[in-house]
């Protein structure tokens, strides 16, 4: 039988499946996906060990990390895998919360849907909710970051590492994020203060330990000098940055040179080697005392360089060249030629930087540009145990980069630790009571939603999470109550404290969060499960058969 | 329609979670450390591993173990890297780290059953290591690098537990002699010691492991060129060069139409007229001896003989690089840029033997070289092999000594100091995560217990008059270790067994932190098929599909 004769139902090759049935089909791909990270939330949170058919083994706590190395293949799940992917690139924290949220926000909309409320009834109703829930977040329990000061950026640091495995070292490595951030902090040419997080240049090297990572004021590059005959170290660095080949010039394809005499042939040949021996001749006679080339060098040219006691680094990836040079100053060269056609080096291309020298690092070396002139740059090298840990830290350092840039970008913090989200959902909840129409119910539940984020945290912590939701919400309602004393309203503050299996307030113990990774990770978890909510049908197609293979599928 | 399970993630993964994962980690570390676990100590067995290619590794050398070891479970892959990291970082205590972190392991294990958090059990673990660490600050002793007497013993300590350890007072002096060679005070309180690159050992079989020595210069395994040419010099001036003594052809391709006859035999002579002209600028410095990394054609090969100039030739970039920096060369790639500077003049004699069935040229008595070459002879490969791991742990426990001087007792004396430490603070730690802290110091004893159990002594006896000893707390007790031999409790400080503080700073510090790294995982994914091994399954589904609509 032909599989085509079979899909009378429907034109199209495919399945189909709709309305109840393919939204709790979907609900329950969401609620798996969540049940996944939920387990690596919040600071008694564990890791995930992921293992790919190859045997490479990755061990990770991030939520975007986890979901992109799990395939999933559901629809609805995999929206939910983006949105994890969306929150780590545009916020770079947040990924399991949000993840969390809108599973459970599908959850409760399901439910709603069951007691016969139209899904537009309900995403009206989340549109609101978020729409009220974030103007209150900025409104009322938002503090500014110049309140604060560097102590903040530290502590912003830390409650995004507390989940994450240097979570034991937080002091250490706050401090040295929060260097690295402010070292690379550049004002751009339209006056805006930028934190680019991938100025910030992350090396790993096993052996050590965590603690023994460092924060270099600096360039770390992963090359090594191109012979071993050169200095190793130089100070006061004239650092020209090159695109191009330093090997024996050779003609492009399809370029002939005619000859009548024959020994015009050895001339061109002396030419070949003397074109780069005038090329560095040049280079060198403008100064320049290290040479970094994302091209080769070959071992012809290596000696000019050795003589003139220059350091010469070949190979260098570009993207490190290209931020060097913009460290440094330099000009970051694709050829030498000029207009008129003539080959010159300018010592104006020349960057420059107080010292460039190689350092072992484990059983590997390092070239480490130190005080680059023009812009100061930062580098970290982590040490740890092995690759996996490596790994791992450098996606929570990453993470907290970004939580740190966010903050020093947006200005303002919130308390961590289920604190936002229990006084967004008290304060929602009595929103909703205001509304007479049918979007209370769904804003109630969108209240009730929110509360997922400190259950699962007191739960991950094996604590009782009844009891401490519930002291959490009653904090809270005190602390919103129309004419509340200033003693009262300090209450907003109430959060979590994890080890403790206790409420505390989370801004005296330093657990903050950037606002506006809270705002946005609300904003795309509401938006997800909307997106979600909307889909009412199903229709999956067939594979393309292809004609080859047609014999085959007729014999079942 | 309802009941349709719901295919959320691909099908062919396996997952485990929760206790399941945990238990299953802790297993595999354990596992893994068991099986090096005889080689700690100066009574270890040797392993014998055959490769995938049917070759033979002889040794007791964990990270060689274990880096020939094919393992499925991702925490024991974990575990194997901790081998490699320690071996890379200080050379050696590969067997103990890996030991170590077993144990750590197992001992979580306990805890996790009672209902403890990992995080709790990896704070106490953390903070134990800050402890840890601070005793061994106090325990160490510093040490002279220059006392040749006092570097010997240390050294003699980390071969002890190596198959070598019969021949080890010339193997710990031959390890002293190369590290010092190569040492290189670049000022500022900066020491380079580049083992790797500069103190190469070479293996010949046949002779007796007695007759190998460190040269004061470098040896290469090739022969001169010609056999006309000398083969003994004294005070040899030496060309490195880097560029075939050929007619070179050109980058650019070349293709060439004749017309008339003369210029054919004019091509021709060029040729010849171009090695010559090498030759006679080589010879312009006068050489009596050239090196070169490519070839030498018979023609050069002539010239030079003419010249009086002894050619060797295809020498590898590493060996040249080497007698650079014994001789005072600077490697050339030009001959047109030749000069007097260039010329290497430190090698005090030039020579050829035949060792064996082979032809190896030896530069020694360099004055001051930078760079030597380690000869090794024993009776066959697989031993030679073996010898030249132990001498490069060795080189590497001088190297760290160099870095960081100082000392700290061996034959378990450390650990059971430190343990003893950590019991003592476990008293003023409150709540639940003293007993962690203590778990520690019960797995620091592993090693002490390992090296008595390994020479076939009493464990329990020996190990609770060691611990009472280092209770006590009188001066000097902490030097209290096992002897691996007798598997007695006697005194580190006359029994002169002493270990580099780096070394067992950095196993401690790898086993907690590689420890702490597989306690926080509670999910295990594993297969997870790349998009290339699931096209076929999903081209597999739609008839499956079909059958259940039927």
């Amino acid at each position: 039988m032909a599989p085509k004769e079979q899909q009378t139902a429907l034109t199209i090759g495919g399945e189909r499946t709709s309305g109840q049935d393919i939204r709790h089909q979907n609900v329950l791909a969401a609620m798996s996906v969540a049940n996944i990270v939920k387990t690596s939330l919040g600071p008694v949170g564990l890791d995930k060990m992921l293992v790919d058919d190859i045997g490479d083994v990755t061990i990770s706590n991030d939520g975007a990390t986890i979901l992109r190395l799990l395939e999933v293949e559901h629809p609805a799940a995999k929206v939910l895998v983006e949105l994890a992917q969306q929150q780590d690139k545009e916020v770079g924290d947040g990924t399991t919360s949000v993840v969390i949220v809108a599973a459970e926000l599908l959850k409760r909309a399901n439910e709603l849907v069951k007691n016969r409320i139209h899904p537009t009834t309900i995403i009206t109703g989340y549109r609101l909710a978020v729409k009220e829930a974030c103007k209150y977040l900025s409104e009322s329990l938002a503090t500014k970051v110049t309140d604060l000061g560097r102590d903040c950026l530290v502590n912003v640091a830390k409650t995004s590492m507390a989940s994450k495995i240097i979570n034991t070292d937080d002091d250490f490595f706050a401090t040295m994020v929060v260097d690295a951030m402010q070292a690379v902090k550049n004002v751009n040419a339209r006056g805006e203060v930028k934190y680019p997080v991938k100025a910030v240049n992350i090396l790993k090297a096993h052996g050590k330990s965590g603690k023994e990572s460092q924060f270099i004021r600096g360039y770390a590059l992963n090359c090594t000098v191109a012979s071993q005959a050169m200095p190793t170290v130089i100070q006061n660095a004239k650092i020209a940055c090159l695109d191009i080949n330093l090997m024996k010039a050779r003609m492009h394809l399809g370029v002939h040179v005619i000859v009548d005499d024959p020994t015009k042939l050895e001339a061109i040949r002396q030419r070949e080697s003397d074109i780069t021996a005038e090329r560095i001749e040049k280079i060198l006679a403008a100064g320049a005392n290290v040479i970094l080339t994302t091209k080769g060098i070959d071992d012809m040219c290596l000696k000019y360089f050795v003589e003139r006691g220059a350091m010469a680094v070949r190979r260098v990836a570009k993207d490190d060249m290209k931020r060097i040079a913009k460290a440094t100053g330099a000009t970051l060269l694709s050829t030498l030629a000029n207009l008129e056609g003539e080959e010159t080096f300018e010592p104006a291309y020349l960057g420059y930087a107080e010292s460039v020298a190689q350092e072992r690092v484990s059983d590997d070396e390092c070239i480490i540009i130190r005080g680059t002139k023009a812009q100061s740059s930062a580098s970290l090298i982590l040490r740890g145990a092995n690759d996996y840990m490596l790994d791992e830290m450098e996606r929570s350092l990453h993470d907290s980069l970004c939580v740190v840039k966010r903050t020093l970008e947006s200005g303002t913090v919130v308390p961590g630790g289920g604190a936002v989200e229990a006084a967004l959902s008290m304060y929602l909840e009595n929103f909703a009571t205001t509304l007479a129409s049918r979007e209370q119910l769904a804003i109630a539940e969108f209240a009730q939603a929110l509360l997922v984020i400190p259950k699962q945290l007191a739960v991950n912590a094996a604590k009782d999470s009844t009891e401490l939701v519930a002291k959490l919400c009653a904090y809270h309602a005190v602390a919103q109550q129309a004419g509340a004393s200033d003693a009262k309203k300090a209450l907003k503050a109430m959060g979590l404290d994890l080890i403790k299996g206790e409420t505390r307030d989370n801004v005296k113990a330093g657990v903050l969060e950037p606002a506006m990774s809270k705002i946005k990770s609300l904003k795309a978890a509401t938006e997800a499960a909307i997106s979600i909510l909307r889909i009412d049908d199903m229709i999956k197609l067939m594979p393309a058969q292809q004609e080859g293979e047609d014999p085959h599928a007729g014999l079942h | 329609m309802m009941q349709q399970p719901i295919i959320v993630m691909n099908t062919n993964q396996q997952r485990e979670s929760g206790r399941k994962a945990q238990m299953s980690n802790i297993v595999a570390g354990k596992t893994v450390a068991d099986i090096i676990r005889t080689c700690l100590g100066p009574q270890a067995m040797l392993k014998m591993l055959l490769d995938p290619m049917g070759g033979i590794v002889l040794t007791n050398d964990g990270n060689a173990i274990l880096r020939e070891c094919e393992v499925a479970h991702p925490a024991a892959k974990s575990m194997i890297e901790l081998a490699r990291t320690q071996d890379e970082e200080v050379g050696d205590g590969t067997t103990s780290v890996i030991i170590l972190a077993g144990e750590l392991l197992s001992m979580a294990a306990p805890f996790l059953e009672r209902n403890i958090h990992p995080i709790v059990i990896i704070s106490a673990y953390k903070k134990a290591l800050e402890d840890a660490l601070a005793t061994i600050d106090r325990i160490a002793k510093p040490v002279d690098v220059t006392n040749r007497a006092e570097m010997l013993a240390l050294i003699k300590s980390t071969l002890g537990t190596k198959f070598i350890s019969r021949w080890s007072d010339l193997m710990c002096g031959m390890a002293l002699d190369a590290v010092r060679t190569v040492a290189q005070d670049l000022g500022g309180n900066k020491v380079e010691v580049d083992i790797k690159r500069y103190a190469r050992i070479e293996k010949v079989p046949g002779g007796e492991i007695e007759t190998s020595c460190v040269l004061d210069g470098v040896m290469i395994n090739k022969d001169v060129t010609h056999p006309k040419m000398r083969r003994n010099i004294t005070n040899p001036r030496i060309v490195l060069l880097d560029c075939p003594l050929e007619y070179k052809k050109g980058e650019s391709q070349t293709n060439i139409e004749i017309s008339k006859e003369a210029d054919w035999n004019r091509i021709l002579e060029i040729e010849e007229e171009q090695i010559k002209l090498l030759c006679d600028r080589i010879a312009a410095v006068k050489p009596d001896l050239v090196f070169t990394e490519k070839g030498v054609s018979d023609l050069a090969q002539h010239y030079l003989l003419k010249n009086n100039i002894t050619t060797i030739r295809r020498v590898r970039k590493t060996d040249n690089n080497r007698i650079a920096r014994a001789t005072g060369a600077t490697i050339v790639n030009r001959v047109e840029d030749l000069k007097e500077s260039d010329v290497g003049t430190r090698c005090g004699e030039f020579k050829v033997e035949k060792i064996g069935d082979e032809y190896f040229t030896f530069l020694v008595g360099c004055k001051d070289p930078k760079a030597c070459t380690i000869l090794l002879r024993g009776p066959s490969k697989d031993v030679l092999n073996e010898i030249d791991r132990n001498l490069q742990d060795a080189m590497a426990v001088a190297r760290n000594v160099y870095f960081a001087p100082r000392l700290c007792p061996g034959g378990g004396a450390t650990e059971m100091a430190v343990a003893v430490a950590l019991t003592e603070n476990a008293k003023s730690i409150e709540g639940v995560a003293a007993w962690p802290y203590r778990a520690v110091a019960d797995a620091l004893e592993v090693i002490p217990r390992t090296l008595v159990q390994n020479c076939g002594g009493n464990a329990i006896k020996t190990l609770t008059t060691l611990r009472a000893k280092h209770a006590a707390g009188t001066p000097g007790a902490s030097s209290f270790g096992i002897d691996g031999i007798t598997g007695n409790v006697v005194d580190m400080q006359k029994y002169g067994i002493w270990e580099p503080a780096a070394v067992k700073v950095q196993t401690l510090k790898t086993a907690l932190e590689s420890a702490c790294l597989l306690l926080r995982v509670d999910d295990i994914v594993s297969g997870l098929s790349k998009k290339e091994t699931r096209a076929p399954q999903q081209q597999q589904a739609p008839p499956e599909d079909m059958g259940q609509e039927m």
